[in-house]
C-alpha cells in the first residue's frame, strides 16, 4: 500500500504540507508516515516522499540516512535501542548491549528470526540520569536502580506473550521509578 | 565589473594589496603566490570549512578606538591574534588582516589534519586512477608526517566499487567527505542528484536518481574530487597519469568550442599508436571555465572506431570498392574536369576552417561558387554583424544583465552554454527562456530562488519562462513589444543583453526570421558592438560558425537542392541520413563525392567515398558560437588511409593544376587569413597565445581546482563583428514565414535534439549507450486519445520520404497538434525540419514497461 | 737463479686447485642477492601477485618495462586486487638489472632471479612477455583466469602478504 492516495494518511499529509511555506520542509514528518506504513523507510516510501515534497529522491534518502530514528532496514516488531554513550557506558551499557544481543541471538542491528526484536546501540537518548538507557519503539524503558539483564529478560518474555503485557510491565517500572524520585 | 576597493593584508610578513572581500585562500594564491593547502574549498564554489586543511594563524592589526590609528609596539604594528588556528577558506580579506602560514603551529595543524584524514584512507595508491595526480597524495607528501600511528588492521572496510550511474564509480573507502561533488551538482549544475548518507566515518555519497547520477556534467566531479573516490568508468585503469601525454584540443560536438585536453598514450589496443585514453577539461575562463559536459568527456571512441571509413572507395558498377589515393585522386580530377564547372559543395559543421578553405579554392578553380552549408540553422550571417561583441564572456554576466534563450533546448544542444547561462542567472542576471515546450532551462528560468555557488543561503532569482505556439518562435519574438511589453522592456533596457537562438521547430526561412527578430531587438536596445551584448546561435557541431565565415550558406544549400549540380561534393555531412526527403533531389546529381568519417547513407549512393581524419588525428581550427577561432592539435594515431580533409582537396587541386599542395594546416590557415579580411590575418601562433587565468587552477597544486588542466595550447582569438568594427547595424525586416500546417488528420512533426543519440559519432561509445533514450515520439494527451494511442504504445510516424517506428510518450507538456520526434534516435532517418506527419498505432505497450 | 725462482712459482700453482670453471657445463654458484632476469610471482592459490600498477615501469631508469592494466571480474580473475596486468613486457636489451622494479613493487610480484644467460639473435626476442616471465602455477593452485565466488575479493590491493 502506498502513502500517496492512501485515505489513512491523506489528512495528515495535507496538514504537514500546509504547515510550511516550502514543501520540502515537510520531508521529515512525511518520512515518519512512510515509516509507519512500510515499517521502515524503503525506496518506495522515499520515492513517494520525494514526489510529495518536490525533491530529488537522493536528498530524501540522505535525510533518512542522517537521522537514526528512521530505519533503512526492515525492523522487528520491537526495536530495542541501547545507548552506549559515555554516561551509559560508565554504568555498563556496553555489557548490557552485548548481553542483549547474545540473549536474542542476533548481530548488532539484526532482527530475530521470528521477526519480533531488532536490537542495536545508539548515541545519547537524553536519559543519562537513568543510565543505562534503553528505548523500545522510541519509548524509554527505565527501572529502579538501572536496567539490568534480568529486567531485559523479563521485558523480552513479556513482549513474546503479548503487547499489552509488555506495555503494562514498562508502565509498572516507570511508576516505580517515579515513586522513588518523588520520595527522594 | 565594478572596481573593487583594495585592502592591505599581510601574509608571512609581507604586505599585499588585494580586493576587499576576496577569499583568503584565493587572495594568498593569486597575489602572494602562497599556496594554502585545501581539500574541500574550491575556487568555483562556496566555502564550507569542512576539511580544516587550510588552517592559518590569523590576526588583526590593532587600532586605537578613539583615533583609529594603528597601535605600534616595538616599532611594529600591534597584532591581536586569534587564540586558535582559523580556516583560511572561510575568511575574506579585510584591511589590516595579518596571516601566518609558515609557523610551527600551522604546520602542526596541517599535519594533524592529514593524519586524521589518513586514519582510514586505504593504501590503494598503486592502482588508484588518481594516483600520481592526487591532491591527498601531494598534500600528504608536502605536509604529512610520513609515519602513521594508526593500526592498518583497524581501518574501516567499505565498498570499493559502487557505480554511481554508468559513468562514474565511487570508492567509499577513499572518500574524505569534502562534499565537492555534492556541492558542484547542487550549486553549479542545479541537478542535486548526489547527497551524503549516514553519518560519521560511514558517511557516503549516494544517488537515487533514475538513471543514477542523472546529469550531463557528472564527469566534472571526478576532476574536482581531491582523492580517488570518484573515477570515470571510461578511463578506469586505462593508464597511469604520468604515462599520459596531454594534447590541447577542442570539443568537436557543439558550438561552445569547449577547450579540452586529450590524454594520450601509445597503446597495444591501438596497434602501438598514440590513443586517446581520456578527455579532460582545459581551462579557458571565457569559454568553458574548467568544466566539460559528459558528451565532451565520454564521446571520443568514434575517432578510432573500426566502423570508420578507412580507405578511399570508388564505385565500380554496383559496389564501392577500396582503392588507393594515387588512383582515387586522378580519377576524381577527371570527373571534376569533365563537370565543366557544374560542381557544388555541401559542407557540415564538422569540417575545419582549413578544410572549408581548400574546398572553396577548389570550387573557385573550377569556376563555381556554390558553397552550401548543411545545417539546421540559418541566418548565421547575422552573427557576423550583431554577434556577441569581442571580449564577451558569459561568465561575467550578472546583476542588471539579461539573457534570452529562444527556440532551443539548450541543455540538450549546447550543455556548456546551459551551465554558464544558469550560473549567470545565479549571479543575478535576468534569464528569459522561450520555447514551444517545457525544457529544463525553462524550469531553471522560472525558479524564484535556489542555492547558488558562492552563497550558502538560497538566493532570489529573476527570470521568466514563456511558451509560444509551436513553430512560431519568430512570430513571438517579432511581436514581443506588443504581446509582452514588460518582458520586452526588461530585455531591451538591460545593461547587457545576450540572445541565444536555436532552430527548434523552424525551417530555414523561420530560422532566418527568428535571427532577424533577435537582431532587431538587440539593435533597438543598443546591445550590439560591445562586449557581453549580442547574438549567439546553437549551430550544430563545432564549426557552424566557420561555415558562415568561409562563405558556406544555407541559401546556397537551398539553391543546390533546387538545381542539383552534375557533381556534388559532400564534406562531413550526410544529407541522405539526415533528411528523408533528400533522396528526391540527390537522384539528379550525376556524380556524388563524399568526404566522410563513417560509411553513411550518403556513402551508399556516392561514386567516390573518401575517408577523412577526425579532429583527434590532425590539427586545424574551429570557430565557436562566440566567434572564437580555436586551434586543436594532432593527438591520436591515424586510422587506415584517412587523410585530413584539406589535404585530400589540396592534392586534388595539385592534380588539377591549381598550384602545389600546402604542406601543413598552418600554411592553409596562413593563406586563408591573408585572403579573408574577417580573419584579421591571424596565424596559428596567435591562436596559441595563453595568459594566466583566474582562478589559477591546474598548476602543481592540483588540490586547488582539481585536475582541470592549465591552458597551454592557446586561448584562441575572438573575431570582431562588423558592429565591433564600428559599422552601425541597421534593423532588417523580419520576413515572417508561413507557419507549416499539419495536413488534415495529421500532426505537425517537430524534430528535437537529444544530447545522447544514435548518430554515427555516438554509437561507438558503449558507455553512453544506456543513456541514449529509446526511440520515441512525444504526443499530447488529447491528440493521443483521438488517435487511440496510449503512453508506451508502439507507433509508426509516417512523413514525406519515410517512416519510423517508435514508442509513444504521451503527456501534457507536448502542445496539441504536434508530435516531437528527436533526431538520430530511430533506426531510420527522421525529418530534419518541421513537417506534417501521421501517427499510427502499431502495437500495445509492452507489459513490462 | 732467477729462472729457478720463476719456475718455483709455476710449479707451486700447478699443484693448486684450478680457479677456472668449464662454463657452460659448469656453473659458478650465485650470491642470493644476484640480479638476473625477472620473474612474476604467483600466490599459492595460483593468482598472480601483479596488480598492474605500473610502478615498476615508472621506477625503471631504462624504460624497459611496459604494462597495460585491465580490470578483474569474478568470472575472470587474474589477481586478488581490482586490476591485473593485461600486458607485461620487459625489454631485456634495455634492462640494466638494477632491481628498482623489485623495490617499487607494492605486492612483491616482480623479483629478479638468477638467470643471466640472455642472448638473442633477433632484437624482437629480447622482449619478454608476461607468459615468459610468470611463474608456473604452483601445485594446489589453479591457473589464471580463475572463476571465483562473487564478492570473495573486495580489496583494491590485496592485504599483505598472502591474501585470503
Amino acid at each position: 500500500m502506498a502513502i500517496i492516495g492512501n485515505k489513512k494518511y491523506q489528512e495528515r499529509i495535507n496538514e504537514h504540507l500546509a504547515k510550511y511555506p516550502d514543501k520540502r520542509s515537510a520531508v521529515m514528518p512525511l518520512l515518519y508516515i512512510a515509516q509507519e506504513e512500510y515499517g521502515w523507510v524503503n525506496d518506495e516510501g522515499i520515492a513517494e516522499v520525494a514526489q510529495l515534497c518536490d525533491m530529488d529522491a537522493t536528498q530524501v534518502k540522505s535525510i533518512a540516512g542522517f537521522y537514526t530514528m528512521y530505519s533503512e532496514k526492515p525492523k522487528g516488531k520491537y526495536w530495542l535501542q541501547v545507548c552506549t554513550d559515555l554516561a551509559c557506558a560508565l554504568r555498563g551499557a556496553d555489557e548490557l548491549h552485548h548481553e542483549l544481543l547474545h540473549e536474542l541471538g542476533i548481530e548488532e542491528g539484526g532482527t530475530t528470526e521470528d521477526g519480533m526484536f531488532t536490537a542495536e546501540h545508539v548515541m545519547c537518548l537524553a536519559g543519562c540520569d537513568r543510565a543505562p538507557m534503553l528505548q523500545c519503539n522510541f519509548h524509554f524503558v527505565e527501572a529502579v536502580g538501572g536496567l539490568t539483564m534480568a529486567h531485559l529478560r523479563e521485558l523480552i518474555a513479556a513482549a513474546r506473550q503479548d503487547d499489552k503485557t509488555l506495555q503494562k510491565l514498562i508502565a509498572k517500572w516507570r511508576d516505580e521509578v517515579n515513586k522513588q524520585v518523588q520520595q527522594s | 565589473m565594478a572596481e573593487t576597493k583594495l585592502v592591505t593584508i599581510t601574509i608571512d610578513g609581507k604586505a599585499y594589496q588585494v580586493p576587499a572581500g576576496s577569499n583568503l585562500v584565493d587572495a594568498a594564491k593569486w597575489h602572494a603566490d602562497n599556496d594554502i593547502p585545501v581539500f574541500c574549498y574550491h575556487p568555483k564554489m562556496a566555502p564550507v570549512g569542512m576539511c580544516r586543511m587550510c588552517v592559518v594563524e590569523l590576526g588583526m592589526v590593532e587600532k586605537d578606538r578613539a583615533t583609529g590609528e594603528v597601535i605600534m609596539e616595538n616599532g611594529q604594528p600591534k597584532v591581536r591574534w586569534m587564540p586558535k588556528l582559523q580556516t583560511a577558506c572561510t575568511q575574506v580579506a579585510t584591511d589590516g588582516m595579518v596571516v601566518r602560514t609558515d609557523t610551527d603551529k600551522v604546520k602542526a595543524g596541517r599535519e594533524s589534519v592529514i593524519e586524521f584524514l589518513l586514519t582510514s584512507h586505504p593504501l590503494d595508491c598503486p592502482i588508484c586512477d588518481k594516483g600520481g595526480e592526487c591532491p591527498l597524495q601531494n598534500l600528504t607528501m608536502a605536509h604529512g608526517n610520513g609515519v602513521s600511528r594508526m593500526n592498518f588492521a583497524d581501518k574501516l572496510k567499505l565498498d570499493k566499487h559502487v557505480p554511481l550511474g554508468d559513468l562514474i564509480y565511487l570508492d567509499e573507502e577513499r572518500c574524505i567527505q569534502c562534499a565537492r561533488c555534492i556541492r558542484f551538482q547542487d550549486e553549479i549544475v542545479g541537478d542535486d542528484v548526489l547527497a551524503f548518507h549516514e553519518r560519521g566515518r560511514r558517511l557516503q555519497i549516494i544517488t537515487k536518481s533514475d538513471p543514477g547520477f542523472d546529469t550531463y556534467f557528472s564527469g566534472n566531479t571526478t576532476d574536482i574530487c581531491p582523492v580517488g573516490a570518484l573515477t570515470t568508468a571510461d578511463f578506469r585503469f586505462g593508464a597511469r597519469p604520468w604515462e599520459l601525454t596531454d594534447v590541447p584540443s577542442i570539443c568537436p560536438h557543439d558550438a561552445a568550442g569547449t577547450n579540452i585536453s586529450l590524454s594520450t598514450r601509445l597503446d597495444r589496443d591501438f596497434g602501438g599508436r598514440a590513443m586517446i585514453k581520456r578527455v579532460m577539461p582545459r581551462q579557458n575562463e571565457a569559454v568553458n571555465e574548467i568544466w566539460i559536459s559528459d558528451r565532451t568527456r565520454f564521446v571520443h571512441h568514434f575517432t578510432r572506431s573500426d566502423d570508420r571509413l578507412q580507405s578511399p572507395m570508388v564505385r565500380r558498377g554496383e559496389r564501392l570498392s577500396p582503392t588507393v589515393w594515387n588512383e582515387a585522386i586522378p580519377a576524381l580530377a577527371e570527373v571534376l574536369k569533365a563537370a565543366n564547372g557544374d560542381v557544388a559543395v555541401l559542407a557540415g559543421g564538422g569540417a575545419s576552417n582549413e578544410d572549408l578553405w581548400e574546398l572553396r579554392q577548389l570550387l573557385k578553380g573550377l569556376g563555381s561558387e556554390r558553397l552550401g552549408a548543411w545545417t539546421t540553422h540559418s541566418g548565421a550571417e547575422l552573427l557576423l554583424e550583431v554577434g556577441v561583441g569581442k571580449g564577451s564572456n558569459l561568465g561575467t554576466l550578472g546583476k542588471g544583465d539579461a539573457i534570452l534563450v529562444v527556440a532551443s533546448d539548450l541543455e540538450e544542444e549546447v550543455p556548456m552554454w546551459y551551465l554558464r547561462v544558469k550560473q549567470a542567472q545565479d549571479r543575478g542576471a535576468f534569464l528569459a527562456v522561450a520555447n514551444h515546450r517545457p525544457t529544463r532551462l525553462a524550469e531553471i528560468a522560472s525558479q524564484t530562488e535556489r542555492k547558488v555557488a558562492s552563497q550558502t543561503e538560497r538566493k532570489p532569482l529573476v527570470g521568466k519562462s514563456v511558451l509560444y505556439e509551436a513553430g512560431k518562435a519568430a512570430h513571438w519574438l517579432n511581436d514581443l513589444a506588443n504581446s509582452d511589453p514588460e518582458l520586452y522592456n526588461t530585455l531591451k533596457d538591460a545593461q547587457n543583453l545576450v540572445i541565444i537562438a536555436g532552430a527548434e521547430g523552424l525551417d530555414w526561412d523561420g530560422g532566418r526570421a527568428l535571427m532577424q527578430a533577435a537582431a532587431n531587438l538587440l539593435i533597438a536596445g543598443g546591445h550590439v558592438g560591445k562586449p557581453n551584448n549580442g547574438l549567439m546561435a546553437t549551430l550544430p557541431e563545432a564549426n557552424g560558425m566557420g561555415l558562415q565565415y568561409l562563405g558556406y550558406t544555407t541559401q546556397n544549400a537551398l539553391d543546390i537542392i533546387k538545381n542539383p549540380p552534375s557533381v556534388l561534393i559532400t564534406a562531413q555531412c550526410d544529407p541522405l541520413g539526415d533528411d528523408p526527403t533528400a533522396g528526391s533531389w540527390m537522384s539528379k546529381v550525376n556524380t556524388l563525392i563524399t568526404l566522410t568519417l563513417f560509411p553513411d547513407d550518403t556513402t551508399q549512393r556516392a561514386a567516390f567515398a573518401l575517408p577523412v581524419q577526425s579532429f583527434a588525428e590532425r590539427d586545424g581550427t574551429f570557430i565557436n558560437g562566440e566567434r572564437r577561432v580555436q586551434r586543436f592539435y594532432t593527438a591520436q594515431g591515424p586510422m587506415g588511409d584517412a587523410l585530413p580533409l584539406w589535404e585530400i582537396i589540396a592534392r586534388l587541386r595539385e592534380r588539377l593544376g591549381q598550384g602545389r599542395a600546402k604542406v601543413s594546416a598552418a600554411a592553409v590557415m596562413l593563406e586563408l587569413s591573408n585572403h579573408l579580411p574577417s580573419f584579421n590575418g591571424i596565424r596559428y601562433k596567435d591562436l596559441a597565445q595563453v595568459e594566466r587565468q583566474y582562478p589559477d587552477v591546474g598548476g602543481k597544486d592540483l588540490y586547488y581546482g582539481g585536475t582541470a588542466y592549465q591552458n597551454k595550447g592557446g586561448l584562441g582569438v575572438q573575431l570582431p563583428t562588423t558592429a565591433d568594427n564600428g559599422s552601425a547595424p541597421t534593423t532588417g525586416t523580419v520576413n515572417l514565414p508561413e507557419v507549416k500546417q499539419a495536413k488534415k488528420g495529421e500532426l505537425l512533426l517537430i524534430p528535437t535534439v537529444r544530447l545522447y543519440n544514435r548518430s554515427h559519432i555516438m554509437r561507438p561509445s558503449a558507455l553512453i549507450a544506456n543513456r541514449v533514450a529509446k526511440p520515441f515520439a512525444a504526443l499530447n494527451n488529447a491528440d493521443a486519445k483521438k488517435l487511440g494511442i496510449k503512453h508506451g504504445d508502439r507507433v509508426e510516424v509516417r512523413f514525406n520520404g519515410g517512416q519510423a517506428t517508435v514508442t509513444a510518450q504521451v503527456s501534457d507538456s507536448t502542445p496539441q497538434g504536434v508530435v516531437f520526434v528527436p533526431r538520430y534516435l530511430a533506426d531510420t532517418p527522421t525529418p530534419m525540419v518541421i513537417t506534417s506527419a501521421s501517427v499510427v498505432k502499431v502495437s500495445d505497450a509492452v507489459a513490462v514497461q | 737463479m732467477n729462472i729457478i725462482k720463476g719456475f718455483r712459482t709455476t710449479f707451486k700453482h700447478l699443484l693448486e686447485e684450478p680457479v677456472t670453471l668449464q662454463y657452460p657445463e659448469q656453473m659458478r654458484p650465485f650470491e642470493a642477492r644476484y640480479k638476473g632476469r625477472h620473474h612474476l610471482r604467483r600466490y599459492e592459490n595460483g593468482l598472480e601477485k601483479c596488480i598492474g600498477c605500473a610502478l615498476c615501469a615508472a621506477a625503471c631508469p631504462a624504460d624497459a618495462i611496459w604494462v597495460e592494466a585491465a580490470e578483474n571480474t569474478d568470472e575472470e580473475r587474474y589477481s586478488p586486487g581490482e586490476r591485473y596486468a593485461k600486458t607485461y613486457e620487459i625489454n631485456m636489451l634495455r634492462c640494466i638489472f638494477c632491481g628498482y622494479c623489485e623495490d617499487a613493487c607494492p605486492t612483491q610480484a616482480i623479483e629478479l632471479g638468477h638467470e643471466h644467460q640472455l642472448s638473442f639473435t633477433d632484437r624482437r626476442d629480447a622482449i619478454y612477455t608476461k607468459e615468459m616471465l610468470i611463474d608456473p602455477v604452483p601445485s594446489g593452485g589453479k591457473p589464471t583466469p580463475q572463476k571465483v565466488e562473487a564478492g570473495a575479493f573486495d580489496r583494491a590491493i590485496p592485504d599483505m602478504p598472502d591474501p585470503k
